[in-house]
């Protein structure tokens, strides 16, 4: 019971601690060779599609964008 | 070689500190943390193969973890998750670019923590709440019933509307009382209201360090007012949410 | 990272990570548009644009009705126009299945609160 609240209480830490390190913080963009970054924005700047982190596991190798 | 950038530290003075407390701290996929510096602005990196960005849950924990520990010693800029550049000297020559709008964010940033607060409701109950007190208020105006639909129709949403709007009233003074709190430790801050029909803010604020049992003081008295409200305060944050600014 | 970062929490931990977990990456909004669904991707996108439009002016009306501002006949015809606007509405969320829900509109009050 004792072990449940704590597991619990980590979800909430972990959710808001991936909503900042994934979406807030500063960008970088320009000359990159690649930014995970740059994609997730894409999906924001449609506004009604929002990536959440186990779809990112996709843009892993071969679907990255690749900026000159 | 590729270096995934983690964040951008002031080393005003302090240039000993770094590799101390970088010595035993891996980066992700195994990578070593490193610093590249121009003047007194330094980015913490590591070396990272193109095709090793995992975008998992995992190493976005770890990479939010090593921030973590950064932000114990410095005044600092977080990163956001998946920021490659392609070399050292991009990354000197990037520094160099954008020093004062880095410089100034860090000045921003100095010696202060993000806090986080939400608060939640069940919006039924208080919607049922808040109808109550209006019923009971003589001055309520009632349309009166009618033969016309249309009629009866505008009825039903105007006393829905003024539900509403009584909500929205009630929001907003709990929102100015937080904002005279925060106002009086000189904080920034930033409200997102009524996001959901369960969440009544999302806010986020800039404090200075020694102002967070300030805070968990102030909440636990909003919560003894507001009983029917649940508040979660979250924190002490490396300040995310207060750098947003995009680096060319 | 260990760290518990709740410095204050009065409610249901499950209940709000939940929450917490819809205001920040959200699955359920995404919408795919992909070439099985393409019409009805379409469909909610436009659906839902009307759908936040209609709610828009629906609540200026009540506005403008609550401030005593509107003759009789003018509140007559505000309330036909408004009530067969949200009855087309319903039909069309009908007939291609799409619910409040999907169109995301359960936003509370809206108007100028984001």
């Amino acid at each position: 019971m004792h072990d449940n609240v704590i597991d619990q209480s980590k979800d909430i830490t972990i959710l808001e601690l991936l909503d900042r390190v994934l979406n807030k913080g500063v960008i970088l963009t320009g000359d990159l060779v690649i930014s995970v970054a740059d994609i997730d924005l894409v999906y924001v700047g449609v506004k009604l599609m929002l990536s959440s982190v186990e779809t990112m596991e996709q843009i892993k190798a071969g679907r990255a964008i690749i900026k000159e | 070689m590729e270096m995934m950038i983690y964040s951008i530290l002031s080393t005003k003075g302090n240039p000993k500190n770094l590799v101390d407390l970088l010595i035993d701290i891996k980066g992700i996929s195994e990578g070593v943390l490193s610093f590249v510096s121009f003047k007194d602005i330094t980015a913490v990196v590591s070396a990272i193969k193109k095709n090793d960005i995992n975008a998992d849950r995992a190493n976005a924990i770890i990479y939010a973890g090593i921030i973590e520990i950064l932000t114990q010693r410095f005044t600092l800029l977080p990163v956001r998750y998946g920021s490659v550049m392609e070399s050292t000297s991009a990354i000197i020559k990037m520094l160099e670019r954008n020093y004062n709008e880095i410089q100034n964010n860090l000045q921003k940033v100095e010696d202060k923590w993000e806090f986080g607060l939400r608060i939640f409701c069940d919006s039924e109950k208080l919607k049922t709440e808040l109808r109550a007190k209006s019923e009971a208020d003589p001055q309520s105006q009632t349309i009166e019933s009618t033969d016309s639909v249309y009629r009866d129709w505008v009825n039903r949403k105007l006393k829905e509307h003024r539900l509403e709007e009584s909500l929205l009233t009630y929001i907003e003074s709990i929102i100015a009382e937080i904002k005279v709190f925060l106002d009086s430790l000189n904080a920034v801050n930033k409200f997102k209201k009524m996001l959901t029909a369960t969440t009544l803010l999302d806010a986020v604020f800039l404090l200075d360090k020694d102002q967070k049992d300030t805070s968990v003081y102030f909440i636990e008295d909003l919560q003894t007012k507001y009983p029917a409200l649940t508040f979660v305060l979250t924190g002490p944050w490396p300040p995310y949410n207060f750098v947003e600014i995009t680096i060319k | 990272m260990n760290e518990n970062k709740i410095l204050f929490n009065s409610g249901s931990l499950e209940e709000f990570s939940e929450e917490i977990g819809k205001l920040t990456n959200n699955d359920e909004s995404k919408l795919k548009l992909g070439p099985d669904n393409a019409d009805s991707g379409l469909a909610k996108l436009v659906l839902t644009l009307v759908e936040l439009i209609r709610k828009l002016v629906e609540k200026q009306a009540m506005r403008r009705v609550d401030g005593g501002s509107l003759t009789d006949e003018e509140i007559e015809r505000l309330g036909e126009t408004l009530m067969n606007l949200e009855l087309k509405m319903e039909e069309l969320k009908e007939h291609f299945h799409l619910t409040d829900r999907d169109l995301n509109i359960n936003l509370g009050p809206l108007g100028d609160l984001m």
